[in-house]
Formats: structure tokens, sequence, C-alpha cells
């Protein structure tokens, strides 16, 4: 669709509080409130589409990113108004707090797992969805040429809302599956932003695997401290304990997302020059 | 010579236009006169500094098409240059701020030159990825206070010292910065006009066809760059001095570089008034909505949520900004 929505992690932020909250009113488990949280990032998503970003979209480029970004600024400060600014996380479930020891001191938090189970089920769905149905073609259509698409007999306009829908739909299910091991506040949403920002740019823009891929690489990125404390461990070098790597954490996807732009602005598996 | 009588030349503009920027001029000049409260005092030299830093946003946002949005890390450079300098070897604004204006055009110059292989959003995010790593390493960089920043301690200095730029009284701030106000104005006026002015406009209408023309595109664009770069630069500098207590979160963040773009672009990015327009209205704003709703009303977060509403408003329905809808009007009435 060629337009970069800055209020993603904002989607995200709302759907971590959209698990939260279904989960502490109703006492559903938090695994369960996936359905919930994926039908009000649809409705999220295609309100916004249609009641917003189909304006921005006849304007030039600094007015839709300065459009969604005043989106963003909305839906945050909307949520500090209405769910206050204290940090807040899930403390029961079936799986808060429980973990797998794989022996050789590898200890996989059980709901980090089923996170991942989940993202890859949902990344399966999406993919099925993409490359396997007439609306998937459809939607690949209308964001590669939208005249043409339109020429072909596609109702773009409702494929733009559908792609917001999906799009929504998908960012608050990763969000009520974060929000198992991640506390919420109103303020998480512009790191995520940054996050997927990355990882599309190294998957390459319109690539649903590409996405999948990059995500994996993005994760192993933002795992550098980690590595450099058991390197500083293993080779006891003092000057690099003190070199502070952990507070640099985020650091990582932003300079990763910098040089993949730079060197391969069509990512790993794009078709968009 | 031709530069400066290029410079105070504003013939190109209607005659009431220059009749109202003429009286605003001198109401500004003539302000610190008139009673007023410290509030009021803050919020001019506010507006003043977002006009400014507008004014460098609007050469390669405006003229140039090219959507910056990390403006906030050359804030963040020209204001800790000028505060380590200070703090640190007790070097007057005067000298540390062109140090810091060098520091930035470099830094623009070596970052520059990458990004502008980007067009459109990609160029966008990735300014904001460049400000955001500058402003992680400031956070942790010990020899500039990490995350705690830095403070200039005004008791030191015997006040005014104009040298250091340390005064009790915010009129001087004022004069200042209305003195850089002016300056950025006059500068900008000859900017338009100037050849890399030109090819700027080019560049933004249709690339391709600047290139077939013979622009260098990839080496305007990085010129422009560090001009705007130099105008923020001067300004943070400033804001060390004003503020005397600077932290990454305040200089460097997302929002300020969100906030330089907005400035253009509601007044009307790529005219020579819009930046000062779209401070004008949107500084008081910001402060009296913060005054009245935020902090007398206890609702925290609802002078952001009517600020994002506008900017909304603004960007889906008019993106020309204030600037465009005059021209607009102006256009039917001589039709």
């Amino acid at each position: 669709m060629d337009i970069v929505n800055f209020a993603h992690g904002e989607f995200l932020m709302l759907g971590m509080y959209t698990g939260l909250l279904t989960a502490q009113l109703t006492g559903v488990d938090p695994l369960f409130t996936l359905p919930v949280a994926a039908v009000v990032g649809f409705l999220l998503g295609v309100v916004c589409y249609s009641g917003f970003v189909k304006f921005l979209l006849r304007g030039p480029i600094v007015a839709q990113l300065l459009g969604t970004f005043g989106l963003m600024l909305f839906l945050r400060n909307l949520s500090l108004l209405i769910f206050g600014s204290e940090d807040r996380a899930l403390h029961h479930g079936i799986l808060v707090g429980k973990s797998f020891d794989m022996g050789l001191g590898i200890i996989i938090p059980a709901t980090k797992l089923a996170a991942a189970i989940l993202s890859v089920l949902s990344f399966v769905g999406v993919w099925l969805l993409m490359n396997r149905t007439k609306v998937g073609k459809a939607l690949t259509a209308t964001a590669l040429n939208g005249q043409g698409a339109r020429y072909m007999g596609i109702p773009t306009e409702r494929m733009n809302t559908l792609a917001w829908g999906i799009g929504g739909a998908t960012v608050t299910i990763a969000g009520a599956l974060i929000v198992n091991f991640w506390s919420v506040n109103p303020f998480v949403g512009l790191l995520f932003t940054m996050i997927a920002f990355a990882v599309v740019a190294l998957g390459g823009f319109g690539s649903v695997p590409g996405a999948f891929f990059a995500g994996l690489v993005v994760g192993l990125i933002m795992e550098i401290p980690g590595l450099w404390d058991f390197l500083t461990y293993m080779t006891d070098a003092e000057w690099m304990g003190q070199f502070p790597m952990t507070s640099l954490k985020y650091m990582w996807i932003y300079v990763a997302y910098f040089v993949i732009m730079v060197v391969r602005p069509r990512g790993l598996f794009g078709w968009k020059q | 010579m031709e530069a400066i009588k290029n410079a105070f030349d504003f013939s190109d503009f209607p005659r009431i236009d220059l009749v109202i920027a003429g009286t605003l001029g001198l109401l500004l000049l003539v302000f610190p006169a008139f009673p007023h409260s410290s509030f009021t005092m803050a919020t001019m030299i506010q507006f003043l500094m977002f006009s400014v830093y507008g004014m460098g946003w609007n050469t390669i946002g405006g003229y140039g098409g090219q959507v910056d949005l990390g403006k906030a890390q050359y804030v963040g450079i020209g204001a800790y240059t000028t505060a380590v300098m200070l703090i640190r070897w007790d070097i007057p604004f005067w000298f540390s701020m062109p140090v810091g204006m060098g520091l930035s055009v470099l830094w623009s110059f070596i970052i520059g030159y990458p990004l502008f292989r980007l067009k459109g959003h990609y160029f966008a995010i990735a300014t904001i990825a460049t400000s955001l790593v500058l402003k992680d390493i400031f956070e942790v960089w010990g020899f500039v206070g990490a995350a705690r920043g830095l403070g200039i301690s005004p008791i030191k200095y015997s006040p005014p010292d104009f040298l250091r730029l340390i005064f009790k009284e915010d009129v001087y701030y004022f004069y200042v910065i209305l003195f850089f106000f002016f300056v950025g104005l006059f500068y900008l006026n000859w900017f338009r006009k100037s050849r890399l002015g030109f090819q700027l406009r080019c560049i933004k209408d249709n690339e391709d066809v600047a290139r077939s023309l013979g622009i260098n595109v990839h080496w305007a664009k990085i010129k422009t760059y560090a001009i705007a770069t130099a105008f923020v630069s001067v300004v943070g500098s400033f804001h060390a001095c004003y503020i005397k207590n600077i932290e990454p979160e305040d200089t460097m963040s997302l929002d300020i570089s969100i906030l330089i773009a907005l400035m253009a672009m509601l007044g009307g990015a790529g005219s020579l008034w819009g930046p000062i327009i779209g401070a004008g209205i949107l500084i008081p704003l910001k402060s009296y909505l913060k005054e009245w709703l935020g902090a007398a009303a206890g609702l925290v977060g609802i002078d952001l949520v009517l600020y994002a509403v506008i900017i909304m408003v603004i960007s889906a329905f008019e993106p020309r900004g204030i600037w465009g809808i005059v021209e607009k009007t102006r256009r039917r009435k001589r039709r």
C-alpha cells in the first residue's frame, strides 16, 4: 500500500491492553484472549483506515508520515488518559511463570514457547491467505499497482480496508501474546514500531515469508548483548565488561535498519524497489 | 554584495504580506516593553526557537521535499557541544556554537551520504533510526553525563554574561534568539532564490528531470541537509544555555524531530513564512493547552490528544498547510 504506519506499535500496545483486560475482567486464561484481541485489532484497523488513512493517501508523503504519527500520538495519549501511566503485567494464567528445562542449562519459559508456536501459526495463516486465496491475490495486486487492480475489477478501496484490518488483527494478536511476558504501559509502542520497521525492511516490503525470516534475524540481533556478556565471561576481557552493551540493546535494531536500507534497499525477499 | 542585496529583497511577495510581516517583526522587537508574564516570555522564546528549527527543516523538507524526521540529533549535538565545552573547559557560547555547528555538519555529511540513497518513506524512517542511535549512545556515554545529562550551573558565572550567554532575565535570551531568527529569515530569503534553491525545487518536482538537466541530485541534497543541520545545531547550542539542563530524552527524542517537521508542515512547507506561521500557532497552543488542561484539570495526556487531532486533521485535509490555504484563496480571487 506504500504507506508507513507509525501507529503500528500503538496497535500492538492496544492489543496488549486488550489481552490483559479481557483476562483480568472475565477471568479467562490470557492465552484464550487472542480471538478478542484479533476482533478488536481488525475493527481498529478498519476504523483507522476508513476514518482517517483514506484521506491521507491523497496527500504528499510528508502528510502521510505526519498523519500516521498524529494517529500514534492520539492512540498513545488516549490510552494514557484511559489506562494511566503505570506498568501493568499479568500475574496469573496457566503458563505464566512456568518453564521447561531442556537440560544443558537451557530453560524455555512456557509463555514464550506458546507465543512462538502461536506466532508461527498466525504466520502460516497469513501466508495461506496471501498466497492461496483469491482475496490474497487481490490484496497483493492492489498493493503492487492500485490503478491496474482497479481496472481488473478489484474493489481496491475495500481491499485496502481489509489490508488494514488484517494488519491490525495480526499485530493485536502479537500484542496479546507479548503481554504474557512483558509488562504494558502506554509508551511501549515506539520500540515495537521500530522493530517492525527493521523486520519489514530486512525481509523486503510486501513479503510475508521475508518478514518471518527477518523476524528471526532481528530477534537474534536483539540478543547481541547477551552474546556479548557470554563472550566477556568466556574471555575474561576487561574492556568488554566495561562497555555498556546491555544499555545499547535496542540501538542494534536501529543500526540494523539503517545498514539494511543502505546496503540492500530491496530486503531479502522484497519485490519493490 | 549581490547575495546580501538578494537576502533583503522581498519584492516578489505581495505588498500586503510585507506590511503584515513588517508589523509583526516590529512587534517582536518591542515585545519585551509590553507588560507580560514570565510564562508568556518563555512561550515567545520557544516560538522563536522552533521557528528557526522549522526554517532549517524547511530547506531540506520544504524546498527539497525530503522528509527528514531526525533533526533532533543535531539539536543534541549542538546542545551537548556547547554544554560540554562550557562546563569542562569554560569556553564561551560564541566559540562553542560554531564548533557545534561544524560537528553537526560533519556528522550530517557522514550519514547524509548513505542516507540520500534512499527515497520517500524509507529515507524518513532511516533518519529516525540514525537519530535514535545517537540518542542511545548519548544515554550511555559517561563523558556527556549519560542518561542524567549535563547541567550548567549559573552560580559560577556572574549574569548577565554576554559571552557565555548566562542571564538571569529571559529578555536577554529573547533578543539573542530574535537575532538568530532574523539572520535565519534573511538567509532563507537568499537561499530560496539561490542556485541551490532552484535546484532543490526542481528535484522536489521531478528528480529524473533534475538529473537530466545536469543537476548533481545526490550532492545537492547533501549540501542542503548540511544547511538545515547548521540551523538546527545553532538553536541547539542556544537551547543548552537557555534551559541550562540538557538530557538525551529532552533534546534528542523523536518528539522533537516530529515537532520540528510539524511546524514547517502546518504553516506550509516550502514557503518562506510557513515555519514561522506553524510555530506561531503550535507552540502557544501546546504550552497553553498543557497549562489549562493538563496541569489544571489533572488530565494527563489530554493536551496531547487534542494536539494529535490537530495534526491528523491538518495532514488529512490540508496537507499544504495554512500557507496553502492562503494561496488557494488568493488564486481564486484573482480569477
